[in-house]
């Protein structure tokens, strides 16, 4: 059990002679130098986090100033968020030793909200894996069970909160890139709506997809966290001017009697493990205890989400990553002479198989002649899905899923088949094709002992709805 | 002997005078040292993202009402991917599937015929940085101050016919994009840049001859000498029996010819598809109507009416049409001075001219209208001869205030204001002079006139008034 169970009793010790910031980021310097096995941070910000500590600590003393929302709060960042004078990397030997010269808006906002960084961690590289196995620094190893991996790709960001590292974690997700790992490892994780928090400093794998989440212990610190960096942006124009509800504030109003939908293919999947169905039942149980009616719901568009999903993630992909040119940063070969060279040498050798793999798919899926073939497909799916989802929301206020068909696997077991490890992402890529919110939140174990997580999504801008509902349930 | 019939179509970069880049704030100032005018979203840094600037916006739909083109409500951004280090992101932010606007025309005037240009669309997009490759020997430059910069592409139907026509249209075009102030203009500063595509076929034919793209064509004239190349190249060719395969060329200015860039085989799969980093362009019919609002009368339209008004001729009316500041000045003489036709004269035989050679403008001119007013009615009193005035006078009335007729007393330019009786006089004396003349002049040999004209300036040293010396010697002569 941590030290620091949350946010809010924590800001109550701070300022009395109980605790410091300065004891708290030594606290988990302590956790992080006792989970290093784990691989979990590529970089760990000491002598700053500490700096930053004291300087907290004299801004606390001094009465007349108005603390940030988040102050005290330890975060540990994934290495796609550039943090200015700081490397960031991607996990990858693309961007060995990258300085990022500007800050990306969410960690702007974090530090003007009063929150200590405290390293940047793992990923799978370009945030493209499910495993946290594709990174340039090795795999990221799940805190719980032998040699499990963590998830992915922000899989070293739920390892952090999992080993008291840090209070939250800002990772990324794609197609559940957040939510999976944090059902892995036993904590919350949290994509809000496409469009809430601004991309701006997040490096890109699918545009159109990308979206910063939390990690953490418990839903008050993710609210807290989720109203700090939300809201409009300047330099991101997908991000929606809608106001920022005050989400901390909203969690006591506990909805009654809600609709919630579970897909009927789910329950009787025979790819989803029999601790996981057993871990939905009882979760819907649980719902229903707290007088919600939960329905099963036909939805035969599931098999489609998968093949859409990297279809079109892997096309925006494809030239997203084309700035990674060996030009004007990051890796250039020294074996390359000729323009022609400068490019496939430093492309071959910067980037990581799978990373080299999804971008050929892209490629391939845009190119002329197959264009109609698998991207336009893919976008019709991807409005089938998207008019579907939101026609069960006129029914419904949530649907319920596993995270996952199955929990943490061995590192290594799945290394060997990519479309297995793919398949692992069938029940969060619906978010993130429809653009809606999802959360993940631990539900138990199974029968070795590892997380099973449970995703509740809601219609688009439910986050109020999302976090009171699971903030209840988890009370 | 098959006759060939030609077609021409223009792909027209326009760059907008935009304060900033089209998806970022950075400067889009010309000439600043290289690689100044960058920031990490320029220069495609991870994690940065565009965002689409509003002034280009109205610039666009400017252009759009001007050639009256049809503005979609929706259009989107498409990205064109292709590797080359003056491109940053690795593709280029452009509009091609759905450009903001499509279909429009331009008129333009050949010889004495008003051709109707069709426009087939324009769209939006963001230009590349600068490749340099002769500073030195091993590697190439490269500069990223232009990438970015926000263009209008104007994509013409292939219905031009002669290099002459897509002249006309390219400098028609350029007027229009200095009139409505969007763009400078200037082709040899790249800030209006024209692709020819350039096919011909038996006139008998309707199916559009294999296209060559000629590329890099930075001037009005270079663009009509390389469309003429190009024209007898394909002539050539396919009368020794040759094909014309579809590819791009570079036109060598120095040498005036045309070379092959790239052949249809290394053409690019772009793998165009939309941005998802940028929302859809949205042009209301209100916001458009606002734009509108705010236009300046079209040059055509003033054209019209000045020709109308003052009978002055079509080219010195689109003249005027096209430059405000001219115009206004052109008017404030009218009120001094009532010949509208002799007015516009003098600016198309001596204030145009000198505007062009020098590259000034009317106000750097420094002419008063005062000044101006009064030159013409010097000529028109026959105190000054036109010849003089235009040739002397003009040039001094930029040097100062000084009034034309002051000037023209000092330079003793001030015809003799002679008498009949002593006109007449001195015709006696050169008729007694050259009798053998007089008697070849009344047999028919009329061009003799001048040479009595001639005579008699010589005798009072430049300073008779012509028109009445003439007169008067006609009479004479026919009354001998």
């Amino acid at each position: 059990m941590s030290a620091y169970s949350n946010l809010y009793s924590l800001q109550d010790q701070l300022g009395t002679d109980r605790t410091t910031c300065v004891e708290i980021v030594e606290y988990y310097l302590e956790n992080i130098e006792a989970s290093k096995h784990l691989n979990i941070y590529v970089e760990i910000f000491a002598n700053e986090a500490l700096e930053r500590a004291k300087f907290l600590d004299k801004k606390l003393a001094d009465k007349s100033t108005k603390m940030g929302p988040l102050y005290g709060l330890v975060v540990s960042i994934k290495d796609v968020l550039c943090y200015k004078d700081h490397v960031v990397t991607a996990g990858s030997k693309m961007l060995e030793g990258f300085n990022a010269t500007y800050s990306a808006t969410a960690i702007e906002r974090l530090i003007a909200g009063d929150a200590i960084i405290i390293g940047r961690v793992n990923c799978d590289e370009f945030a493209m894996g499910s495993s946290n196995e594709n990174s340039y620094y090795g795999p990221t190893i799940n805190g719980i069970g032998d040699k499990r991996i963590p998830g992915g790709s922000s899989g070293a960001s739920a390892v952090s909160v999992q080993m008291d590292t840090c209070m939250i974690a800002i990772g990324s997700d794609t197609g559940g890139s957040v939510r999976q790992p944090a059902g892995f490892c036993g904590v919350i994780g949290f994509k809000p709506t496409y469009g809430r928090i601004s991309r701006y400093g997040l490096i890109a794998y699918g545009s159109s997809f990308d979206q910063i989440g939390i990690i953490g212990k418990n839903i008050r610190d993710v609210a807290s966290t989720l109203h700090t960096i939300s809201g409009p942006d300047q330099f991101d124009s997908t991000v929606t001017s809608m106001p920022v509800p005050d989400y901390v504030s909203d969690l006591k109003s506990e909805r009654q009697n809600l609709r919630i939908g579970i897909f009927e293919n789910v329950l009787n999947n025979t790819s989803v493990s029999p601790d996981i169905k057993t871990a939905s039942k009882n979760f819907i149980k649980l719902l229903e205890r707290r007088g919600h009616q939960v329905d099963e719901i036909p939805f035969d568009l599931l098999e489609y989400a998968v093949p859409a999903y990297y279809v079109l993630t892997t096309a925006e992909a494809s030239s997203n990553l084309a700035r990674y040119d060996g030009i004007r940063f990051g890796y250039k070969s020294p074996n390359a002479i000729s323009i022609h060279d400068v490019y496939t040498h430093s492309r071959t050798e910067g980037f990581g198989e799978e990373v080299k793999r999804r971008i050929m798919l892209g490629t391939f899926v845009l190119s002329s002649g197959y264009y109609e073939a698998y991207y336009g497909k893919a976008q019709k799916v991807r409005k089938l899905l998207t008019d579907r989802i939101n026609g069960i929301f006129e029914q419904y206020d949530l649907i319920v899923l596993p995270v996952a068909p199955s929990t943490a696997w061995e590192i290594g077991s799945k290394s060997e088949d990519p479309i297995q490890v793919y398949l692992s992402d069938i029940f969060t890529v619906i978010a993130n094709l429809t653009g809606i919110p999802g959360i993940s939140i631990p539900v138990g174990v199974d029968f070795e002992g590892m997380p099973i997580g449970m995703q509740v999504m809601g219609p688009k801008f439910s986050e109020t709805l999302l976090l009171s509902t699971t903030y209840n349930l988890l009370k | 002997m098959t006759e060939f019939a030609v077609n021409i179509g223009l792909e027209v970069h326009i760059q907008l005078n935009s304060q900033s880049k089209a998806f970022c704030a950075d400067s889009i100032l010309f000439g600043q040292a290289p690689n100044t005018q960058i920031s990490p979203i320029s220069l495609a840094y991870p994690g940065t993202l565009p965002k689409i600037n509003e002034a280009q916006i109205k610039k666009a739909v400017q252009l759009a009402l001007a050639v009256d083109s049809e503005i979609r409500e929706v259009s989107y951004f498409d990205r064109k991917s292709y590797f080359y280090p003056d491109l940053p992101k690795g593709y280029q932010l452009t509009q091609d599937n759905a450009p903001y606007c499509k279909g429009g025309h331009l008129d333009i005037i050949v010889g004495e015929t008003l051709k109707r240009v069709a426009i087939h669309h324009i769209h939006m997009e963001e230009d590349a940085g600068k490749s340099i490759h002769t500073l030195d020997p091993k590697n190439s430059m490269i500069d990223l101050n232009r990438a970015g910069t926000p263009l209008l592409e104007l994509v013409t139907d292939p219905c031009l016919e002669t290099a002459e026509e897509a002249y006309q249209f390219l400098s028609r075009l350029r007027s229009l994009i200095r009139y409505l102030g969007i763009s400078d203009g200037n082709m040899e500063q790249g800030s209006m840049r024209a692709d020819c595509n350039v096919s011909i076929r038996p006139k008998v034919s309707t199916k559009l001859g294999e296209r060559c793209e000629v590329k890099n064509v930075n001037s009005l004239r270079f663009a009509k000498k390389a469309i003429d190349y190009e024209i007898n190249r394909q002539t050539k060719v396919i009368k020794a029996g040759g094909t014309i395969r579809q590819t791009t060329m570079d036109f060598d200015a120095d040498k005036g010819v045309t070379r092959p860039l790239r052949d249809k085989e290394d053409v690019h799969d772009y793998r165009y598809f939309p941005d998802p980093d940028l929302p859809p362009l949205v042009l209301t019919k209100k916001y458009i109507q606002e734009v509108r609002a705010a236009m300046p009368v079209l040059p055509w339209e003033i054209e019209n009416k000045m020709i109308e008004e003052h009978g002055i001729s079509q080219q010195q009316a689109q003249t005027f049409a096209y430059d405000p500041e001219l115009r206004s000045r052109f008017q404030e003489q009218l009120k001094l001075y009532p010949s509208a036709k002799k007015l516009a004269n003098l600016y198309s035989n001596k204030i145009i001219p000198y505007i062009q050679s020098e590259g000034v403008s009317i106000k750097e001119m420094n002419l008063l209208n005062d000044q101006i007013c009064g030159l013409l009615q010097l000529i028109d009193n026959g105190e000054v001869s036109s010849s003089k005035a235009y040739q002397l006078i003009f040039p001094e009335l930029m040097k100062s205030d000084e009034s034309p007729r002051n000037i023209a007393q000092r330079l003793d330019l001030i015809m003799a204001q002679s008498s009949d009786a002593e006109l007449e006089t001195l015709f006696k004396t050169i008729f007694d002079d050259n009798s053998e003349k007089v008697k070849a002049y009344q047999s028919g040999k009329k061009g003799l006139l001048g040479f009595f004209m001639g005579q008699a300036m010589k005798a009072s040293g430049g300073k008779l008034n012509p028109k009445k010396a003439k007169d008067i010697l006609q009479r004479m002569l026919d009354n001998q």
